[in-house]
Formats: structure tokens, sequence, C-alpha cells
């Protein structure tokens, strides 16, 4: 199947790769008929702009045009055939009859910009509070991460996210109200989307580093006499961020789920209040697009963290699938 | 040299040279250890301060949920209380201790408006309202109020921006006639006995005497009342003239009711799915593989579409959220599960012909009984944030169920208003919840690991 020129380990790599993307397109192809399947069962007012204004006739000769009154088999294969020519549908109640794929190109830079801010600052705080926890255990750092983890992982987000917004804006002297030109105004939405996971970060950054400084070769560094500073940043630090890489994929389907909050909560024009608007509109077909693009987008974070994990350790065996995730 | 050694052998005692005499019972301590699992993981956590305190917390606040309505002295929840002469919603009404508003000293002159109960009397000081532009004779000036004289009475009038005075620049040099382009409340009193919508307020009638004119006047020293009635509003009333106080503990019933149940369905679909996956074998690469699909769906877009399709109610959310839950418990047991699956003891039970059904009840549940405790504990805050995230995108329950997610929802809008403690009580009740959940959980889980125990 391979050259020969290949070695043992990166044709396992490559083998690897096949099939795990293999395993998404198998899941995106369920997801997707599920969705389908699903959102078919809904009231057919989501189709419509004012249902109560028109007769039976409209109605049947609507649902005729948009194909709904076709068996489930052939809209579910007209459905494919438009994904994957990418036409996901024209938007009902939201803006009427305009294509959803371009409403979404529309919105999602911004809601891709945010999420991405969200994630750099998230490791870029996380992690050195992680590296310091693990460093001062029982210490001010220590303590202070502790009552944070706890505070954010206990409070549900959506109630500090409203007390950020409120006091968060007087503190900053902005609007509560995103604006796209101010860059003051980021700070805040950007923040409340990366607590939780520069909580997660920090979290599990403690954990692996307290176990990897219990390991004797850190003994017998220490024995030596190098400097703790050294052993930690040199020694422990890195092998304790290796593991890390894993929870990529978890903390951007933490990002997604506060950018629906949060956009919303800011009025920030992106794909996730987006979501939220179209949800009170009842609008269908933009619901079903939105949520199989989410679907899409968590599945591929999964597929790139194990890929990434795959290529940077190479001790990481790639024929047995690891149950800790 | 010789100092050390004469030191040594005197602190050795003479009894410990001694041969020792063959004691059964003290034979037979060797080999006994009273180590029991449960003991230890109980007296880990009865150590653990902070957990026991939140323990204690928990367990009122629990217990005062499930019989506060049955308390005395309870408004309904979700009854909108009216003002009952003039129907109109107590509003807004600011948290306190008790209704009193006023405290009307001996011989406050009060206006009593009409109204039939043998008990308690309507009462305000509004002595009348000059109209608009009609001039009136000021007595006093005062930076609140000002004495006035109007139609032949004598009374007090309000001095801001409600009332917005007209005064002539040298406005000290009492009396002159004043106006406003406002209609005038005059007060018989330096101050506003009125509830904040203007309305009467009320007061036991045995410590009036009342006038024939409609005036009474107090006999002692009187409380003035909101209602007609000694209840207080401890958290204040929200913006439809509901108790906020009954409104939380009610949304508490609910967002505690929707957590235990999802806690207990997400474990029972998980362990059933669990040691199905675990222990036979035949299912695992398929279950494996379900689970590679289940898993890579984001659990918030199911939530979010499973609410969005089914009618917004209590069993909808319970049911999207154990749906969406289950994955995580049914891996944890199923790790579990195959990790002990075929020690010893087991393999001994099969031997000896036991049941499949009598392994996994007997020999591999008990094992796991903390660590499903933990996830069960930390599910209930969980449900209980969803719920406040499911509501906030317009998907959860309708307003007439209290929860509270509802009543953040609503509250988050008055933050900035001085109506903010609508959002505050709900999140410190709520906020108690989650972290004691959350902390117990993780004590438990500690106090349950073998390893903790000494």
């Amino acid at each position: 199947m391979f050259p020969e020129s290949y070695s043992k380990e990166e044709k396992a790599l490559a083998k690897y790769l096949l099939k795990r993307i293999g395993q998404s397109l198998l899941t995106l192809a369920i997801i997707l008929t599920v969705v389908f399947i699903m959102v078919r069962q809904m009231p057919i007012d989501g189709y419509f702009e004012n249902i109560d204004k028109l007769d039976d006739a409209v109605i049947k000769a609507t649902l005729d045009s948009m194909g709904l009154n076709d068996p489930l088999l052939v809209q579910l294969k007209n459905f494919f055939v438009g994904v994957l020519h990418g036409d996901l549908g024209t938007s009902t109640r939201y803006s009427a009859g305009v294509p959803i794929a371009g409403i979404i190109a529309s919105k999602a830079p911004i809601s891709i910009e945010m999420g991405l801010l969200s994630m750099a600052v998230s490791m870029l705080l996380g992690i050195p509070l992680g590296a310091a926890m693990a460093r001062s255990k029982n210490k001010f750092w220590d303590k202070f991460g502790t009552v944070f983890i706890v505070l954010v992982n206990a409070v549900p987000a959506a109630v500090y996210y409203i007390y950020l917004q409120s006091y968060g804006s007087l503190a900053l002297n902005v609007g509560m109200l995103f604006e796209r030109e101010n860059w003051v105004s980021w700070i805040l939405p950007v923040f409340s989307m990366s607590l939780g996971n520069i909580a997660y970060y920090a979290m599990w950054l403690r954990r692996y580093m307290l176990d990897e400084m219990n390991k004797d070769y850190v003994r017998l560094a220490r024995a030596k006499g190098v400097d703790s500073k050294k052993i930690t940043m040199r020694h422990v630090f890195r092998n304790a961020f290796v593991p890390m890489i894993q929870y990529i994929p978890t903390s951007l389907l933490f990002t997604i789920s506060g950018s629906i909050y949060i956009e919303s909560l800011y009025s920030i024009p992106g794909m996730g209040g987006l979501l939220v608007n179209v949800i009170t509109k009842q609008d269908n077909p933009m619901v079903q697009a939105l949520v199989m693009i989410y679907s899409c987008i968590g599945i591929i974070g999964m597929i790139l963290g194990d890929i990434l994990m795959a290529v940077i350790d190479p001790r990481i065996s790639l024929n047995r699938k690891e149950g800790a995730r | 040299m010789k100092g050390v050694k004469d030191n040594i052998s005197e602190s050795i005692e003479k009894s410990m040279l001694e041969f020792a005499a063959y004691d059964s019972e003290a034979a037979e301590k060797a080999g006994y250890s009273n180590y029991s699992y449960w003991g230890s993981t109980f007296r880990a956590f009865l150590k653990n301060r902070v957990a026991m305190s939140l323990l204690i917390v928990l367990g009122v606040i629990l217990l005062f949920t499930i019989i506060q309505p049955y308390l005395p002295g309870q408004f309904e929840a979700n009854l909108v209380i009216d003002h009952p002469i003039t129907g109109i919603q107590m509003m807004n009404i600011q948290p306190g201790l008790t209704n009193v508003v006023e405290t009307a000293e001996e011989g406050t002159l009060l206006i009593v408006t009409p109204w039939e109960n043998s008990e308690w009397a309507a009462v305000s000081n509004l002595l009348l309202t000059i109209p608009s532009r009609k001039d009136f004779t000021l007595l006093q000036y005062g930076d609140d109020f000002c004495q006035v004289e109007y139609d032949g009475k004598n009374g007090y009038v309000k001095n801001d921006f409600t009332t917005k005075l007209k005064l002539p620049d040298d406005y000290e040099d009492t009396p002159y006639t004043a106006k406003s382009n406002l209609a005038v409340k005059m007060y018989t009193a330096p101050k506003e006995m009125t509830n904040n919508k203007g309305n009467e307020l009320f007061v036991k009638k045995s410590s009036l005497t009342i006038n024939d004119d409609g005036t009474a006047v107090t006999k002692e020293k009187a409380e003035l009342r909101l209602l007609p009635d000694t209840r207080p509003f401890l958290f204040g009333t929200n913006n439809a003239g509901q108790d906020l106080w009954a409104m939380v503990w009610s949304g508490t019933r609910t967002s505690l009711t929707i957590g235990v149940a999802v806690a207990f369905f997400q474990a029972i679909i998980g362990i059933l799915i669990g040691v199905l996956w675990g222990y036979v074998k035949a299912l695992d690469r398929l279950l494996t593989e379900v689970y590679n699909v289940i898993d890579n769906i984001p659990t918030t877009i199911v939530l979010i579409l499973i609410s969005y399709i089914m009618r917004p109610g209590v069993s909808t959310l319970i049911f999207a959220m154990s749906i969406t839950g289950w994955v995580g418990m049914a891996r944890f047991v199923r790790n579990q599960i195959v990790i002990i699956r075929d020690r010893d003891y087991n393999l001994a039970s099969r031997c000896l012909g036991v049941g499949t059904f009598r392994i996994i009840f007997r020999n591999l549940l008990p094992y796991l009984v903390s660590v499903i405790t933990l996830r069960m504990a930390l599910s209930i805050p969980g449900a209980i944030g969803s719920e406040v995230f499911i509501t906030y995108i317009g998907l959860g329950l309708p307003v007439s169920i209290p929860s509270l997610g509802n009543l953040i929802n609503v509250g988050r809008k008055l933050l900035a208003t001085s109506a903010s403690y609508q959002l505050v009580f709900p999140t410190i009740v709520l906020s108690i919840i989650t972290i004691s959940f959350y902390i117990l959980g993780n004590a438990f889980a500690d106090a349950a690991d073998p390893k903790n125990h000494l």
C-alpha cells in the first residue's frame, strides 16, 4: 500500500490518519442525517414568514416547491446533493428567501476571529496559572487557582457572564454591547469566553506537572543539584505540556458553546448570536444548517486534536485507542 | 564515648530485655486489620471541614426548599399580588424584613379610603391633589417638602423633579404664591405615606380614631403596611408583582428536580450501557464505534436541537440533558468494568456458575458506587447550569413555571437598576447550591479513594 521508502512508523501514522478521517466522515454523515430527520418532525410554521395569513392551497404549493412533501429518503438525497454543492437551502423567517450559505459566510469571520483569540488567551493565561499552581503547592497561587477553578466550574457560566458584562463594562468604561472598531470592547467577550478554558488548562496542567514531579528522573535531577526552577521549566513543564494537547478539541467545544451565549449577550454579529436569533424566530432551515455547521466544527476539532497528538508525541501507540479523554 | 554508652544502657528499660510470654490474643492481632472501606471513607470525609460545613448548608437548603410552601406566612409562588383597592400589581417592592413602610407617631393625621374590612383600614396621608397650573400659597420653604396652603387646607408638597415647583428667585422669603405645570400631591405631613406606586397603605383599625369626614388620627404609634397582612417580602417582589422569595424557592425546587432527575437518568442509562459495553465482549467493538460517533458531537448543540424540536417543559429539559449526559458515565463505567472484569474473584465466581447478573450486581457495581455517586453529584450543578443556558437562548421553561434559569433570565436585564436584587437573590441561591454540590462531590471522591485512606 505504501512505497518502501516510508518507515514503519510513518506507515502506521498514515494508516491511523486515514482511519480517523474516514471515521469522522461517517460520523458527520450520521449526524447530518439525524439532524435532518429530526428537524423534519417540527411543525411546518418554521417554513413560512406568516402562516396565519396564507390559505391551505398556498401552504401546500410552497411546501411542494420546497420539496417538503416528498418522501423522506428523496428529501434526504436532495439535501446531501445540495450540501455537497455548498447549498444549505434558503432562510424562511430570519431573512426570507436569502441563501443560508451567504448569511453564514457573512457572519462566520467574526466568530472565527473571536474563537481563535479566546483560545489563544486561554492558553496564555491558563498555562502559566497551572504552572504557577504546581510550583507553589499549598501557597498563594495554588489556593488562588483552586478557588478560581472551583468558581468557574461550579457556578453556571450564564451567571458570571452577566455579572462580568455589567460590572466589566463599567470598569472598562465601554458600552455593554460590542463594537467592532473599538478594541476595548473586545476584551470582555473574549475574556468571558476564555474563563472556562483557563480553568480547564490550569487544572490539568497542574495535575500533570505534579504527577511528573514525583517521577524518578526529577528526583535524580534534584539529587544532582539542578536548580529547581530549571527542573520545573526544562523537564517537568515540557513533559507535562504534551498531554495537554489532547484538551485542545474539548476546549474548542467549550469555546463554541461559550460563543453562542457570549455573542448574543454582547450582540456580536457572529454565528452564535445568529443561532439564538433563528431559534427565537423558529427558522427551521437556518437552525438545521447552523446545528450542522457547529457539529462539523466539533468533529474537525476532535480530529485535529488527535492528529496533533499523534504527530507530536511518538510514544503514543496509534493502533490502540486510548481511553482517556 | 563512655558517657554515650551509659546513656543508652540507662534509657533501655529492663523489661525490654526479658523474654515475652506467649499471648494468644496478641498472636491473633497480627493477622487482623479492622479496615473497612466505607468506615474509612466516612472518616476521611468527616475530617474535611469545608466539605462538612457545606454538607450542612446544602442539607438545610434542600430541606428548606422542600418544606418552604408548607411553612406559615409564605406567599404562593406565581401569585400576582395586587393592591387590594386599586388592583395595581405590587411591582418591584424592595426586599425587607417587614412590610412596614412607615411608622406613624401618635396623633398623625391620615386620610382613610373607604374600604370594607373589619380589621384593616386603607390609609395614606395624601390630602388632595392640586391640579396643574393652579396657584397655591407657599407658607414655608424646605428642600424636600414645602408647607403650602390650598383650598383652605394646610399641607405639604414635595419639592423635587416630580413636582417641578415654579418659585420666585427669592424663594426663602415666604409666604408667596407658587404653582407647577404638573399636578402636585399635597400630604398632611412632610413625608409620603404611600407605597412605591403612590397607593394606600394599611393599618390596623384598632390603632386609629376614625372621624366621619374621612380622616383618622392615630391613637398610638402605628405601623403602616404594604398589604393588610403582616407577611414580609423578604426578597422583594419582581416586576410582575410576585413575591420573589416564594418564586426563588419554587424555582429552586424546579431546578433541583431537573438536576436530580437528570443525574438519576444519566446514571441509569450510563451504567446500563457501560456495563454492557464493558462486560459483553461481543458488544465492545460496536459500542466503541457508536461512542466515537456520539462523543464527537458538541453536547450543547444536541441540547439545543432537542429543546428546539420538543415543546418547552420540565420533561423536555430532563430528556434533552439525560440523552446528552449519559455518554461520559457509560465510558467511565465501561473502563472500570474492563479493569476488574477478569480479576480472580470474578473468574472464580464464573467458574462456580454464578449468573452474569449476579456477578454484575454483586461483584462489579459495588466497586463503582463511590465514583458513580461522584458523577451524579457533579451532574446536578451541570444540569442546573444547562437549564439557565437553555432558558437564556429562549428554549427553556415557560415563565409560568418558575425556575432559577427563568428568574435569572428576567433579572439579567435589571442588574444595572435599583431592582438588581431580582438578579442577585436567585444567583446567590443558585451559586450556593452548585458550589456545594461541586465541592462535596469532589471531597467525597477524595474520601472514597483508597489511596487517601490510612
